[in-house]
């Protein structure tokens, strides 16, 4: 456990978590905690469930056992006293989503809009700001991401690098205390993903608590607090990034670092 | 046999010039019932849509309406309401009878075209949406139906072309649009070839004019996916 952790609770707790499509079980019993300003990354071969976990964490996908709480809140159910919880309303889900901001693999831009629309958008319909007041905080968190000069771009006249990055400020312009990223570079061009990590580093700098989900060991070595390797929907081996890939304990890790490094040599 | 009017060999357009008030009036009624029914259709088959994807106990319903009006001809349709709708208490003037028969037909074709449109949205659009906290409405009218109506231009702009084609089967309703009147022009002089021509030629131009207003429009909603726009 990281220095971070030592004396605030978890921001995020995971336990016994369990997901099936179908017939599949593909989060089988996963514990997982996140603390305050700590940088959590999930990695492992695809297939394993980090996608689907980081997923269950804002309720994109609806776990069916165990629980997910953020701040305390049970997210996705709502607990019926004496009685089993039940599925929570739609309204309720919006509210326990406020916390969480997120950013895809395929950035998920509305490209019918503008970059700084794009931005200011939710910051309209949902948080109630004025036209002026959203604009003025889109146009910094597109500042903040590096893209001042392209507020007024659609999606389509973007580069993938920076069109991830608008998502990134569109995300951070709602002011959530926790950013999950879900393979936010596998979708670039190689010489593009540097710069969304580099916005990604300064986020961490800034201490705000991020989980990762991503197939960039480098980064997960230089800016994980924690990093916690998945293989069939369990959590194989979790510890700070230095542990854990100097000196793998399962050879399941072992196995899934040295074909990382070959590929990357 | 004259080579007069438009110099076509064998044609004599001479005998309509008594006509042209008709021939004028039939094109308005035409026009003004197919704006109508178009609009009607497009109506109809958006709240079909929105019914079936949304509403889960809607759906069978939007489903029967769409297999009936698509699977059975305009014609019968059209008599069943005109002739048959007075015995269970529907009684519409021609007119009326045509722009609700039109107009239903019509949008049963419209409700698979946005259908089409709103499924080709990718669904991370929405879930962007739903993690920043955006009600289910906002998100339909911010993200879903401006890109939706983009997409569904160019089918919608054909489907309404068919409409207008359509819509001369009106005339066995007796209602004095287009295609009536030019029959009522056919059996007082006559003469067939002139007055089809006339006819065709008027069609041909209502659809040219539609389908060169959706180009129009399609350029202008569909600005922001030309990469090579230069917006600042």
């Amino acid at each position: 456990m990281s220095k971070k952790a030592a004396s605030l609770p978890p921001i995020i707790e995971i336990r016994k978590l369990r997901k099936r499509f179908g017939g599949t079980e593909v989060l089988r019993g996963i514990d997982l905690r996140v603390y305050p300003s700590e940088v959590v990354c999930l990695i492992g071969p695809s297939g394993s469930g980090k996608s689907t976990l980081l997923r269950c964490i804002n309720v994109l996908e609806t776990y069916d056992e165990g629980e997910v709480r953020v701040n305390g809140e049970l997210m996705g159910y709502e607990e019926v006293f004496g009685r089993d919880r039940r599925r929570a309303s739609p309204a309720r889900l919006r509210e326990s989503r406020r916390d969480l901001g997120m950013v895809f693999q395929q950035f998920n831009l509305w490209p019918h809009m503008s970059a700084q629309d794009n931005v200011t958008e939710a910051l309209v319909s949902v948080r109630g700001k004025s036209r002026a007041q959203a604009e003025a905080l889109g146009t910094a968190m597109l500042e903040k991401v590096g893209l001042a000069d392209k507020l007024d771009s659609y999606p389509a006249n973007l580069s993938g690098g920076q069109q991830q990055r608008v998502a990134i400020a569109r995300a951070l312009a709602m002011e959530p205390s926790i950013m999950l990223f879900d393979e936010p570079t596998s979708a670039l061009d190689p010489e593009l993903v540097g710069d969304v990590l580099e916005v990604m580093r300064s986020l961490a700098a800034e201490g705000m608590t991020m989980v990762v989900v991503t197939h960039e060991m480098g980064f997960a070595a230089e800016v994980a607090d924690r990093v916690y390797f998945l293989e069939g929907g369990q959590v194989v081996e979790e510890g700070p990034p230095a542990e854990l890939f100097n000196a793998p304990k399962s050879p399941r890790l072992g196995a899934f670092l040295s074909g990382w490094n070959r590929r990357n040599a | 046999m004259t080579a007069a009017g438009l110099g076509l060999p064998g044609l004599d357009f001479a005998v309509l010039d008594a006509y042209w008030p008709v021939i004028l009036a039939g094109l308005w009624t035409t026009v003004r019932l197919c704006g109508a029914s178009i609009l009607l259709g497009l109506a109809v088959g958006l709240g079909v849509e929105l019914l079936r994807a949304r509403v889960r106990r809607a759906a069978p319903l939007c489903r029967v309406y769409v297999e009936f009006f698509r699977g059975s001809p305009i014609l019968i349709q059209l008599f069943l309401l005109y002739y048959a709708g007075p015995g269970i208490g529907i009684t519409l003037d021609p007119e009326a009878a045509g722009v609700v028969g039109l107009g239903l037909y019509g949008g049963a074709y419209f409700a698979e075209i946005f259908r089409s449109g709103f499924e080709a949205i990718p669904r991370g659009q929405l879930e962007a949406a739903a993690c920043l906290g955006m009600p289910p409405l906002r998100a339909l009218l911010r993200i879903e139906l401006p890109q939706m109506a983009a997409l569904v231009l160019p089918p919608a702009v054909n489907q309404s072309i068919i409409l207008i084609k359509d819509s001369a089967v009106l005339s066995i309703i007796t209602v004095p649009e287009l295609t009536k009147q030019t029959s009522r022009i056919i059996n007082e002089t006559f003469t067939i070839a002139e007055p089809l021509l006339v006819l065709a030629a008027l069609y041909w131009l209502l659809v040219t004019g539609l389908s060169a207003a959706g180009a129009a429009l399609e350029a202008r909603l569909t600005r922001h996916l030309n990469p090579s726009r230069k917006t600042s």
